[in-house]
């Protein structure tokens, strides 16, 4: 590739990084600005004085008792929202996965009636947007007597990621070469030895890319925790942040600081990941 | 003495969690939302729901704004699908290219896909504040634009508007895909087009295109699917207006279960959108052979 | 609980594991939690902590614990928690639906409460009871705060354009003032208000309607919809003059959107409740400075300057709701506080306006600095606008529509404004489609009227 080509590949791809990553960079920028510079005009695009305030207030405005004469702001929840979404998005992620996991493997080495047909409903169940389901499953929480728990929205987020879960797991196990396995069987191994052993270590890189896509999905819902969810210390946190409106005034500073905690986890976790989920997965890697 | 299972029960043992799953996460709301859709179910007074039959599919396909949805939504889920199919493989072409730091760019340019929706849609709202937003800002003291742009206050603004932000969030979506596909095309095919001396557009369109064609194809049937059932994007961003220019399917089967107490009505208008659903599913079966044992492996 | 958990243990494998994870959430259901609802905003929080104060002392165990509802969220929370049948103990929401709510047959009469903090005596002048929810002669609200939506303006930029004092305004002096500003001031908005699909238009647009002196549904006539009258046509062909001199983005505005043109200094005037002056004071002084709240402009005919107002109380479903009595004994605690009344009040001020004299008299309020350095306007959001007080639900004051409510859940209202505005519609047009989405609530709803 000439040097022209390459500068001109380089120029492109930064301008589009910039246009795309602009929403983060204002977001911090925000999220930096003490008070009375965030509603300045005109704006300021870099902060003229950085200050952590919001993030201060976020982390550690819990700790604050309120006076008897002042209500509990919402950003003394802040960090109550932050560990529900930990806890749900990960306690979903554990069933769906476990749960797929077993069954693809089943699924690929055994031989059942109406086998074929689970691949067909992880795909259907893939496909549904969670507009269709939110109110059935409210109500069979209701029916469980579950609705304004954590363990609500668990179950209701697997709804969510366990369809393309077991539809990962699926198509990965039928990518491991089933000799080795085979080989163990012959010399005597037990089929919970041979899967415990031997084939999940081979399906890590399936269970890795499954799962941050599934954290992904769960953490970044908002209609389920908007539904089922009513207490504020109970909320997960994209509906909880929606507190920083209440109604005839934005705390953009907060806003924006949350904006950046609730996304700094998961592009980690992404950063980290990435070689997992790009190499290898087609269409089936991502839900969105 | 451990207790030892044989093959065959260990096969059906591991079965059992997720059939277990999907008869509760899966099958029964689905059964759930269908009898509701024959229900007439006022949320407000839970304890009386009598059958009303085929009454709320009738109310749905008799009221002009279901059809003034299901048009929008195709507008916004036709354009939104082309422009994402369209950028998203440019951006993979160039970043499939072996140059110095492509990674850092990767790794940036996918970073959209992880954003909550709750973010970006507000901090859009803002960032397209027609008054007080950034982007009127820069554009105007830029001198591309000599007046505030309304980018929420006009019909057609406020769908690009939520085209846009529904591009930006899922481009990236596309970008993994094709990328992940462009590294299986063998550099052989290329190096011998080279050799024949084929340009790059010839390259692209003799050899690129073709083998990205199935991948496109599965990618395109997906992403119309989800695009077209999206709810938290448009509600967060615009709910719906103004007016009621940017409701879609999802957003009207909400409305109609809360904000005008037809429970009953909103089910039967999921059932629908569950029925395009299939459409759209067998179509994608059809284009991949998808489950065809004999094709994969 | 114990049930509870037993239930939970039967659900089998997948879900035994994921109930340890949720192990956490049922701990904190163990002392009685009574879930009080409020609007967004510090005051609901306040109230609370007196509630709080009284289960300290008589209820040992019992919290109650304040959730804020989004003004247009407060469908979904109420829809699926009446299915869920498991309503909050308290509720404070827009009267529009606590009439409705009321109708519906879903509320416990509180004659007993009213009674008990001598709510009748109390009650500032030109408010009565029954204007907080009384349907069909049961009292099913206790008087909490009432907001009236007024007309706010920068004395400054009214003087650079050399208008006129606002106190005397018609509906005519309103638009020529927009326009000379408009022109006076490239890149101000002469006049905002909300046209957004949304409350807050429903709510300024209503105003108009009744100072034109049309209205929705008749009262008087078993409710009859009568809003295809010349004078609502007249009243949204004014708004779509006015427009010309609004942010063309009002289209889209909501609550948030005109407070944040008036306290940035995008505009000279608007419609709006105490809210402005407050959040201007925090964060705009030299536009608090100048800010100053009128009656709204008066219809030049029929003189009528009707402002949107919340009369809100609170009312307590009645099914499902094992705190009534409880919550019945906390609310009589803190009401009977003037203390505690101040308080609220006085935590977001001049937003949530007194109800009772006492409160109204007690120093929190008088010696606010917002109150002390802007006398004339404070008196005008707290008292001056009481003759002129009704809502969608009340409007003209002619009667309790338990109708207005869902009507809202729709934002029919502000959809007409939509349609003349973004379809250019005529207005005759698009009021006569909003005639027959009336028509329809009426219809679907008649049980309610009964």
């Amino acid at each position: 590739m000439s040097r022209l080509a390459a500068a001109l590949v380089y120029a492109v791809l930064g301008a589009v990084t910039f246009v795309v990553c602009f929403p983060l960079l204002w977001a911090i920028s925000t999220s930096l600005k003490p008070k009375e510079e965030i509603f300045r005009w005109p704006p300021t695009l870099i902060p003229e004085r950085v200050t952590l305030e919001s993030y201060r207030e976020l982390l550690f405005g819990g700790a604050v008792a309120s006076a008897p004469g002042a209500g509990v702001p919402p950003s003394a929840f802040f960090v109550d929202w932050f560990v529900n979404s930990v806890i749900v998005s990960v306690g979903s992620t554990a069933i769906s996965i476990t749960v797929a996991t077993l069954a693809a493997y089943s699924l690929t080495r055994f031989r059942f009636r109406g086998q074929r047909a689970v691949p067909y409903v992880a795909i259907l169940g893939y496909m549904i947007p969670s507009v269709i389901f939110v109110f059935p499953m409210f109500l069979t929480m209701v029916a469980l007597d579950l609705p304004d728990t954590l363990l609500s929205l668990i179950l209701g987020y697997v709804c969510i990621t366990l369809p393309f879960c077991l539809w990962l797991m699926w198509a990965f196990f039928r990518g491991v070469p089933i000799e080795i396995e085979e080989a163990a069987l012959v010399d005597g191994a037990t089929r919970l030895q041979v899967f415990r052993q031997i084939v999940l270590p081979m399906a890590l890189p399936g269970i890795i890319a499954a799962s941050i896509f599934s954290l992904i999905v769960s953490w970044n819902d908002y209609l389920f925790g908007r539904v089922f969810m009513n207490s504020m210390d109970k909320l997960p946190l994209t509906v909880g942040v929606m507190h920083f409106f209440d109604g005839t005034h934005v705390d953009w500073g907060l806003m924006m600081a949350s904006s950046v905690l609730m996304t700094v986890p998961m592009a980690v976790l992404f950063g980290f990941m990435q070689r997992h989920l790009v190499a290898g997965f087609g269409a089936g890697a991502v839900k969105g | 003495m451990r207790f030892r299972l044989s093959d065959r029960q260990v096969g059906v043992l591991f079965m059992l969690p997720l059939l277990l799953a999907v008869a509760l996460f899966l099958v029964w709301p689905i059964v759930e939302a269908v009898r509701l859709s024959f229900v007439r179910y006022n949320p407000l007074r839970p304890d009386d729901q009598p059958f009303v039959g085929l009454d709320n599919y009738l109310f749905v396909l008799e009221d002009p704004l279901f059809w003034e949805s299901f048009r929008q939504a195709l507008v916004w889920t036709g354009v939104s699908t082309v422009a994402q199919a369209a950028i998203g493989v440019g951006l993979a072409l160039l970043l499939h290219q072996p140059l110095r730091g492509i990674n850092a760019f990767r790794g940036l340019l996918l970073f959209p896909y992880i954003v909550p929706t709750v973010v970006i849609a507000l901090n859009w709202r803002w960032l397209f504040n027609a008054e007080i937003g950034i982007v009127n800002h820069l554009l105007l003291s830029a001198g591309i634009i000599s007046e505030r742009v309304a980018w929420l206050s006009t019909p057609d603004m406020a769908m690009a508007s939520a085209i846009l932000l529904n591009v930006w969030k899922y481009t990236p979506f596309v970008v993994i895909v094709v990328l992940a596909r462009l590294q299986t095309i063998p550099t052989e095919l290329y190096d011998a087009a080279r050799v024949d001396g084929a340009g790059a557009l010839r390259r692209f369109r003799d050899i690129t295109l073709p083998q990205l064609a199935e991948v496109l194809a599965v990618v395109v049937v997906f992403r119309t699917i989800w695009t077209f059932n999206k709810f938290e994007e448009i509600y967060l961003l615009t709910r719906g207006g103004p007016g009621t220019s940017t409701y879609n399917l999802a957003l009207y089967a909400f409305d109609q279960a809360m904000a005008n107490l037809r429970m009953g009505v909103g089910a039967a208008s999921g059932v629908i959108m569950l029925a395009l659903l299939l459409a759209g599913s067998l179509l994608y079966i059809r284009l991949t052979g998808f489950g065809r044992e004999d094709r994969a492996a | 609980m114990a049930e509870q958990i037993s239930r939970r243990a039967a659900l089998g494998s997948a879900l035994a594991a994921a109930g340890a994870l949720a192990a956490p959430a049922i701990a904190q259901t163990r002392e009685r939690v009574a879930r009080v609802w409020g609007e967004p905003g510090p005051y609901v929080g306040v109230f609370t902590n007196g509630l709080n104060e009284w289960a300290q002392r008589y209820a040992p165990g019992l919290r109650f614990e304040a959730e804020q509802i989004a003004w247009d969220q407060v469908y979904v929370k109420l829809t699926t928690d009446l299915a869920a049948r498991r309503p909050p103990a308290l509720i404070s929401v827009e009267s529009p639906i606590a009439y409705q709510l009321a109708a519906e047959g879903l509320l416990e009469p509180v004659e007993d409460v009213n009674r008990a903090i001598r709510a009748a005596e109390r009650l500032v002048d030109g408010f009565r009871i029954d204007d907080f929810g009384t349907w069909k002669g049961t009292q099913y609200a206790v008087p909490l705060h009432h907001q009236g939506c007024l007309f706010i303006a920068q004395s400054d930029v009214l003087e650079e354009a050399g208008l006129s004092d606002p106190a005397n305004w018609t509906w005519q002096d309103l638009l020529n003032a927009a326009r000379a500003i408009q022109q006076k001031r490239p890149g101000m908005a002469g006049f905002t208000m909300a046209l957004g699909r949304n409350l807050c238009g429903d709510y300024h647009i209503g105003q108009f309607i009744w100072q034109a002196g049309g209205l929705t549904w008749d009262p008087a006539r078993n409710f009859e919809t009568v809003f295809n009258s010349p004078a609502t046509i007249e009243a949204y062909e004014f708004i779509k003059e006015l427009y010309a001199y609004m942010p063309r983005s009002a289209v889209e505005f909501s609550f948030l959107q005109v407070v944040d043109q008036h306290v940035t200094g995008r505009t000279a005037m608007s419609l709006y409740w105490g809210r402005t002056m407050g959040r201007a004071a925090d964060e705009a002084r030299p536009i608090y400075e100048k800010m100053e709240y009128y009656l709204n402009p008066a219809h030049p005919r029929t003189g009528a300057r009707w402002s949107w107002t919340d009369i809100n109380g609170w009312v307590l479903p009645r099914r499902d709701n094992p705190f009534l009595r409880e919550a019945k004994e906390a609310l009589a605690h803190v009401m009977n506080s003037t203390e505690w009344m101040a308080r609220y009040s006085a935590s977001l001020f001049p937003n949530v306006g007194p109800v009772f004299k006492d409160q109204a008299a007690a120093p929190a309020l008088q010696q606010h600095p917002i109150y002390q350095a802007k006398k004339r306007s404070v008196d005008v959001i707290f008292t001056g606008f009481v003759p002129h007080a009704c809502n969608s639900g009340f409007e003209l004051r002619k009667g309790i529509s338990p109708l207005a409510g869902i009507a809202h859940g729709r934002n029919v209202w502000s959809q007409v404004a939509q349609r003349m505005l973004l379809n250019n519609e005529s207005a005759r047009a698009a009021v006569e489609w909003g005639h027959r989405q009336f028509e329809d609530i009426r219809r679907e709803n008649r049980r309610l009227l009964g």
